[in-house]
C-alpha cells in the first residue's frame, strides 16, 4: 500500500497554550501508537514529523506545539485544506504480552503514550499515564495523573513499586528519556522509548536521524524507530 | 507515451531523469512511495569497501525551502553487504541502477570498482568530492593529476559504464572535467555538495545556545551554481554530461537540459516529495507530446537551437 497520501484537514484546533491538535482524513486502515507521520510544509524544504496520538476509521490526530515556521504553517490549515503527509512510518509501541504498563509523557511527549493508552485499555491491558507540563496553561488532558511546574520523575521510584508495571512506555525530551531509561535498568522494567530527532527523508535512507545502539550499530530513528529499547540505547548526553 | 530514451555513450536509460546518490537509499526503501519503473535509473547510496558508520552529532540543518546540509559522512553498508544483500533485490524487481562509490585511497576504489566488475554492475558513480589521498591531504576530486590517475586506475578494471562525479568546491571544474574524460571516464555527472555552514542560534532567557553544522549544501539554493558547472563543463569534453543541483521542477529540468545536460539527477527533493521523479517524468512526457515534439532527442534540438 502506498504511504504519501493527499487528503483533507477535519479540524486543527488549539488545546493549550501554544499547543494544536490536527486531525486529518485518510484512506489509512491501521496504524500502531508510536507510529508517526510526517506533513509536507510548503514553506520549508523538509517534512515535519509528528507522533499519531490518535487514530479512528482512518482519521488521524496529532498534538503539536507552535515551535518554528513548519509548525507555523500547520497552525495556518483550515478545515478542508489540502494537506500531504507520508503515514504510517516506524515501527510503534510492542505491546505483547504486557499486562501492567506505566506510561510517562513529558510536554508534548504525552502524545504517542496517549494513543497508546487508548490501545492498552481497548485491549483490557492494565495502564497508568503520568505526564508532566511547565504550567497550568499548557497542559493536555487524558492523564491518570499529571504534574505541573515538577518532572514526572519526580516521585517515579514510588511509583513503580506502587503500580509494579512490567513495561515502561516513554516519549519526551531525550533527558528525560534517559533517566526514564536508566530508572527502567535501576528497577529490572524493561523500557520502550520513543525518540525524536531532526529527520530529511523520515523514510530510512537518508540516514540523517541515526542513534548509537550498545551493540555499536547505528539505527535510524524514521525506520528502525521511532521505539527503542532504553537499555539498548547508547545515550549521547 | 513519448520516446523519453536516453543513450550515455553506450548506457542506455529509459528516462533522462534519475535519482542522485544519497537520496534514493539502495532503491527497495521507496517501493511504498512511489513507481520505481517511471526512473531512469537509481544511484545508490555511496558504498565503500568497508562499512562505514558516518559522523556523530547532527548531520541535518535545514536552511527554509532553499535547501539543507548534511554531514552523514557515507555511513552505509560496505561492498560486501550491498552485493549479498541489497544487489539481488535490485536485480530481481528489475531496477535500474548505478553503483556509486566512495573510498579514501586509491586502493580503495579500484577493489570497489572490481568487485561491482565481478558482479557485472552495468554503471558505476565514482564520488571523489571529499576523501583524501594517501600519500597527503589533496582532495582526488580537486586536483586534476591525482584525478585522472584515479580515473585511470578504475578505468584498467572495471569496463562497464563509468561515471566520474564531480565536485563544486573547486576553481577549475573544466581542468577536473577534462581529467575525469582523460582518464577513461565514459560520463561525468555534476556536481555535488557545495560546502556549507548552517547556523542556528536558540535565544533563551538563560543564555544563547548555539548550534553549528558544517556540511555539504544542497537543494533548490545550489541551482545556479549546477548550471553554471554544467555548461562550463559541456564546453570541454566530448562525454555526456549528467546534470545535479536543486532540481525540483519540469521547469528545471528544461533548463539543465537547454544547457546540455544529457540527463539529470535529482537529490534533495526526493527528501520532500518521494514522487518526484515519477512526477516530473510524466509531466515531462506530457510536454513533449503537448508539443509536438515526438522524442525527448527532439525537445533537446528544440531547447539548444
Amino acid at each position: 500500500m502506498k504511504r504519501n497520501h493527499k487528503s483533507k484537514v477535519i479540524n486543527n484546533i488549539k488545546i493549550a497554550k501554544g499547543t494544536y491538535k490536527l486531525s486529518i482524513q485518510s484512506d489509512i486502515e491501521k496504524v500502531k501508537a508510536g507510529q508517526f507521520l510526517s506533513i509536507l510544509c510548503n514553506n520549508k524544504t523538509l517534512r515535519r514529523p509528528f507522533s499519531i496520538s490518535g487514530y479512528e476509521n482512518g482519521i488521524i490526530e496529532i498534538l503539536y506545539k507552535l515551535k518554528g515556521e513548519g509548525t507555523e504553517f500547520i497552525t495556518n490549515l483550515k478545515p478542508d485544506d489540502d494537506i500531504e503527509f507520508l503515514a504510517p512510518l516506524g515501527n510503534g509501541f510492542d505491546v505483547k504480552n504486557v499486562q501492567n504498563a506505566l506510561l510517562i509523557g513529558a510536554g508534548i511527549g504525552i502524545a504517542p503514550v496517549l494513543f497508546l493508552k487508548k490501545v492498552l485499555s481497548e485491549k483490557n491491558i492494565k495502564n497508568y499515564l503520568i505526564t508532566g507540563f511547565k504550567s497550568e496553561q499548557e497542559k493536555i488532558e487524558g492523564s491518570d495523573k499529571t504534574i505541573i511546574g515538577g518532572s514526572v520523575l519526580d516521585n517515579i521510584d514510588e511509583l513503580i513499586n506502587e503500580i509494579k508495571p512490567d513495561m515502561i512506555y516513554s516519549c519526551g525530551p531525550s533527558i528525560v528519556l534517559k533517566k526514564i531509561s536508566d530508572t527502567g535498568i535501576k528497577h529490572k522494567i524493561k523500557t520502550q522509548i520513543a525518540m525524536e530527532k531532526v529527520m530529511a527523508c523520515s523514510i530510512g535512507v537518508c540516514r540523517g536521524c541515526t542513534i548509537e545502539l550498545k551493540d555499536g550499530t547505528n539505527k535510524t530513528v524514521c525506520k528502525d524507530g521511532p521505539v527503542f529499547m532504553g537499555d539498548e540505547i547508547l545515550w549521547r548526553i | 507515451m513519448a520516446d523519453l530514451s536516453v543513450n550515455l555513450n553506450g548506457f542506455k536509460l529509459k528516462t533522462p531523469i534519475m535519482t542522485a546518490s544519497g537520496t534514493f537509499g539502495y532503491a527497495d526503501e521507496f517501493e511504498d512511495f512511489t513507481d520505481m519503473s517511471k526512473i531512469g535509473a537509481i544511484v545508490t547510496k555511496a558504498i565503500s569497501i568497508e562499512p562505514k558508520k558516518g559522523n556523530a552529532g547532527d548531520r541535518i540543518f535545514e536552511y527554509k525551502n532553499y535547501g539543507m546540509i548534511n554531514r552523514i559522512g557515507l555511513e552505509n553498508i560496505g561492498i560486501k553487504e550491498f552485493v549479498s544483500k541489497k544487489l539481488p533485490l535490485l536485480k530481481q524487481k528489475n531496477i535500474d541502477f548505478v553503483m556509486n562509490l566512495a573510498g579514501n585511497t586509491v586502493e580503495d576504489y579500484v577493489n570497489c570498482a572490481k568487485i561491482a566488475e565481478e558482479n557485472d554492475i552495468k554503471a558505476i558513480e565514482v564520488n571523489v568530492s571529499c576523501p583524501n589521498v594517501k600519500s597527503g591531504c589533496l582532495e582526488f576530486g580537486t586536483d586534476p593529476v591525482s584525478l585522472e590517475n584515479l580515473t585511470s586506475k578504475i578505468r584498467k578494471v572495471y569496463k562497464n559504464f563509468l561515471i566520474v562525479k564531480l565536485t563544486p568546491n573547486t576553481s577549475n571544474i573544466e581542468a577536473l572535467a577534462k581529467s575525469a574524460e582523460n582518464g577513461g571516464a565514459d560520463c561525468i555527472s555534476a556536481i555535488n555538495t557545495l560546502r556549507g555552514l548552517g547556523v542556528k542560534l536558540d535565544i533563551t532567557p538563560f543564555g544563547i545556545k548555539k548550534t553549528f553544522v558544517r556540511g555539504g549544501l544542497s537543494g533548490k539554493c545550489i541551482k545556479p551554481v549546477a548550471l553554471y558547472m554544467v555548461q562550463n563543463i559541456k564546453q570541454v569534453v566530448k562525454i555526456p554530461v549528467i546534470g545535479i543541483g536543486g532540481i525540483s521542477s519540469l521547469e528545471d529540468v528544461l533548463e539543465f537540459l537547454a544547457i546540455g545536460a544529457d540527463a539529470v539527477q535529482i537529490g534533495t527533493e526526493n527528501f520532500t516529495n518521494p514522487d518526484i521523479t515519477e512526477k516530473i517524468t510524466t509531466e515531462l512526457d506530457e510536454f513533449i507530446i503537448k508539443n509536438n515534439f515526438e522524442s525527448l532527442d527532439k525537445l533537446k534540438e528544440e531547447l539548444r537551437k
